[in-house]
C-alpha cells in the first residue's frame, strides 16, 4: 500500500464520518450508504473496505463501545462487497438506488441478528419489529438520495481521481 | 428527470402503504376503556419501595405516567427510540454508575419502552433501579 492510498482511505473515512454527523439530527436519513456505494464504484472494494473499518472504529471512539456498533463491522463490508460485484456489470443509478433501498430496509434485521447473539432471539425479534418504521424511512430515503446524487457524485469523483490520484 | 420524479413518488407511496400496514397489523395496541393497574417502584439505594394503584382509561403506560408525573416523580429523556424513563421518585439513574430503571410487566422483562407498553387490567408495572 502506497502513502497516497493511506491518505485516500483517511479522506474517504473522514468524509463518511462527517456525512453521518451532518445528518445525525434526522433519524435514519443518511448519506453513508451513498458514499460507500460511490467510493466502491470509483476506488474499488479494497480501499472502501479499509475506509469502512476506519469509519466503524471512529464510531466507537465517538459513541463508546456497544454491541450494535459491532454490526457496523459486518453490514458496511457487506454493502461494499455487493456493490463491488454489481459494479462490474451495472452502471445504472437505479441498480444502486435499489441496493441502497434493500440495504436500508434490511438494516434493522441485520442488526437484530447481531443483537440476538448477545441477548437472545426474543430480544432480536422485538428489536427488529420496533425498528420497522425506522427501516422504512432508511430504505426509502436511501433510494431517493442515491437515485438523485449517484451520477453527479460518480462524475465528480472520477474527474478528481484522474486529476489527483492516478498520476 | 420526469421519470425519476415518478419513480420517487411511487416509492414514497409504497413506503406510506407499508407504514400504514405496520401501524395496523404489527404495532402494539392499547386496550380501550377503564382498567386498574399498579405501578411498583423499587430503589434500594434510596430505600424506596412504593406501590401506586390507578384506575385509568389511558391505553399506554407513558400516557398514565405523564398524567401522574408529579406523584411518581418521573423524569423522561428523549431518545432516538422515543421517551425513556431515567428517573423515578425524584431519583435520576446515574449512567456513570451504570444505573438504569429496569421495567418489568407482571414480572416479565419489558421488551419495549413505556411509550409502547399497552395498559391491561390488573397488570403490574415494576420499575426497579438496576445496574447494567
Amino acid at each position: 500500500m502506497k502513502i497516497r492510498d493511506v491518505a485516500l482511505i483517511g479522506i474517504l473515512s473522514a468524509t463518511i464520518t462527517a456525512g453521518k454527523l451532518v445528518l445525525s439530527f434526522v433519524p435514519n436519513v443518511e448519506i453513508v450508504t451513498l458514499l460507500f456505494i460511490v467510493y466502491t464504484v470509483v476506488f474499488g472494494v479494497r480501499k472502501s473496505f479499509l475506509a469502512s473499518v476506519v469509519f466503524s472504529t471512529t464510531e466507537i471512539l465517538i459513541y463508546g463501545f456497544s454491541t450494535w456498533l459491532l454490526g457496523y463491522y459486518l453490514v458496511w463490508p457487506l454493502l461494499i462487497i455487493v456493490t463491488g460485484l454489481m459494479s462490474k456489470k451495472m452502471e445504472s443509478e437505479y441498480v444502486y438506488a435499489t441496493i441502497g433501498a434493500i440495504f436500508g430496509y434490511a438494516f434493522g434485521a441485520l442488526f437484530a441478528i447481531v443483537e440476538s447473539i448477545f441477548y437472545g432471539l426474543a430480544y432480536g425479534w422485538v428489536y427488529w419489529l420496533r425498528g420497522i418504521p425506522f427501516d422504512l424511512i432508511h430504505g426509502t430515503s436511501n433510494f431517493i438520495i442515491i437515485l438523485v446524487l449517484y451520477k453527479p457524485m460518480i462524475n465528480i469523483l472520477t474527474k478528481l481521481k484522474a486529476s489527483y490520484y492516478q498520476t | 428527470m420526469k421519470k425519476k420524479s415518478i419513480v420517487i413518488l411511487s416509492v414514497l407511496v409504497v413506503a406510506l402503504l407499508l407504514f400504514t400496514g405496520y401501524k395496523t397489523f404489527l404495532s402494539p395496541k392499547g386496550a380501550e376503556g377503564a382498567k386498574e393497574v399498579t405501578i411498583h417502584i423499587i430503589n434500594e439505594n434510596e430505600d424506596v419501595d412504593k406501590t401506586f394503584t390507578y384506575n385509568t382509561d389511558h391505553e399506554f403506560l407513558l400516557e398514565l405516567m405523564e398524567e401522574k408525573q408529579e406523584e411518581l416523580g418521573v423524569t423522561f429523556e428523549e431518545s432516538e427510540f422515543g421517551k425513556m424513563v431515567v428517573g423515578m421518585m425524584n431519583y435520576t439513574a446515574n449512567p456513570d454508575k451504570q444505573e438504569f430503571f429496569h421495567i418489568a410487566v407482571n414480572g416479565e422483562d419489558a421488551m419495549t419502552g413505556v411509550e409502547e407498553i399497552p395498559l391491561e387490567n390488573d397488570d403490574v408495572y415494576k420499575f426497579e433501579l438496576s445496574n447494567y
